[in-house]
């Protein structure tokens, strides 16, 4: 078991007043709360500080973790409660306020929960009460030829029951599911009854899936619709020409319009991400040139300057 | 537990179509229809057809999730319903920028390449 160090944890001193571990308990809260920073980490930092504050904030549990904090971590870094440990603020009766204590760490439980593993339990709903099990909500990050194909994808969670005793206890659940393609950003998925179970009987939640993107190196997303930046040399876009382009997983060809400028966007109707309403793939032409040219074309340039020499691209900025 | 490991392939029951009844968005809220009635009136979520009755309200999973996003930062937060729409409000628009954002390196580091 790892020590805790809760002072390190809200960032105040050991000697910090009641106040200032509210005031920095709320600062942090605001910042790792899991919906609000987008830290891959903040749903853990947010456990620890909710923890940290369930103790700090109580002037006996306080009391009783300075005691521990004294006798400290062993050099490894693991820890050991003093012999014959009992916490004696107790968590029993109502000692628990709103935060969600389902989730502290064994470090909490062995100090402060000591003696009291009915606290959580669920045992005397399980005669009387009927409850629907939680919905679980999880994010599945997925690539761009994922979601337009369509995939078979492992997803782990976690879901709150009861055990044996009646104790409420978390357990790590993985299913395989098939995502259908065409999901985007942000869109959901609902698997029914595959969230924490009931009690009482009560019917299973849900599991809420809700689909991420991954950056994919060459395409965007935007909506259903697919953007691609696609280079093309001068005379490409001067003269007109036909072109291959990339498309998820597949390739088109497509015709460059005769005087097309770089910017310019073409839409290819029905390349975007698939679905009862198809989206378009966006190919954003631009004009790239060569690094070094050969004397003659510099030559060729050249003449095309004073061919072209009545063409003003900067004529709109008044120049 | 014995199917602790276990893998189960799922179908997806429903990804655009289902809805939640007013009842049934409470009960997985673990909620009042009170403060459900009351993120409606601020905005907060929106009914499929917003201009029913609330009895006759349907909600999508998009707006259940949001329900509890909404309770969540309620809880934590401490927050009260103004400074919850507006919170919603601000973190959506955060999000459509980090998005944006993401987007328009991509194609940027597109062009320098």
């Amino acid at each position: 078991m790892d020590f805790k160090d809760y002072y390190a944890v809200l960032g105040v001193s050991e000697s910090a007043s009641p106040e200032e571990i509210k005031k920095s308990y709320r600062k942090l809260a605001r910042k790792y709360h899991p919906d609000v920073s987008k830290e891959d980490d903040a749903g853990e930092k947010f456990k620890e500080l909710g923890e940290a504050y369930e103790v700090l904030k109580d002037p006996e549990k306080r009391a009783e973790y300075d005691q521990l904090r004294k006798y400290g971590p062993q050099a490894d870094g693991s820890f050991q409660p003093p012999p014959g440990w009992q916490s004696e603020s107790g968590f029993g009766g109502g000692g628990y306020t709103d935060a969600d204590s389902r989730q502290f760490s064994d470090f909490f439980e062995q100090m402060f929960g000591g003696g009291q593993a009915g606290r959580h339990s669920a045992g005397g709903y399980r005669r009387s009460v009927r409850m629907r099990g939680e919905d679980v909500l999880s994010r599945l990050p997925l690539f761009l030829e994922e979601v337009f194909n369509g995939c078979e994808k492992q997803v782990s969670f976690t879901v709150h029951e009861a055990d044996d005793k009646g104790r409420i206890i978390a357990r790590k659940k993985t299913l395989k599911v098939k995502i259908p393609a065409g999901m985007r950003e942000g869109q959901h998925l609902r698997l029914k009854g595959q969230g924490s179970p009931g009690i009482g009987g009560g019917e299973p939640g849900d599991l809420l899936i809700e689909v991420e993107l991954a950056p994919h190196p060459l395409f965007s997303v935007e909506g259903r619709d697919i953007v691609l930046t696609v280079p093309v040399t001068p005379w490409e876009a001067a003269l007109g020409a036909t072109i291959m382009v990339p498309t998820v997983g597949s390739r088109v060809n497509v015709k460059v319009p005769k005087g097309t400028s770089s910017g310019r966007k073409l839409r290819l109707k029905g390349k975007g991400l698939p679905g009862k309403h198809p989206g378009d793939q966006i190919v954003v032409l631009q004009i790239a040139i060569p690094e070094q040219h050969s004397a003659e074309a510099e030559k060729l340039y050249e003449q095309l300057a004073e061919a072209e020499k009545n063409f003003d691209p900067r004529s709109k900025l008044h120049l | 537990m014995s199917d602790k490991d276990s893998i189960l392939t799922v179908e997806v029951m429903d990804s655009d179509g289902s809805t939640y009844t007013l009842h049934e968005v409470c009960e997985r809220g673990e909620c009042h229809a009170e403060f459900v009635i009351k993120l409606v009136n601020y905005g907060i979520i929106t009914p499929v057809e917003p201009s029913t009755e609330a009895r006759q309200w349907q909600f999508d999973v998009a707006a259940l999730a949001r329900l509890h996003k909404a309770r969540r930062l309620q809880r934590d937060l401490k927050m009260n319903l103004p400074g919850l729409a507006m919170s919603l409000e601000l973190l959506d628009e955060v999000q459509e920028m980090r998005r944006e954002v993401a987007r328009l390196n991509h194609r940027l580091q597109q062009l320098i390449d």
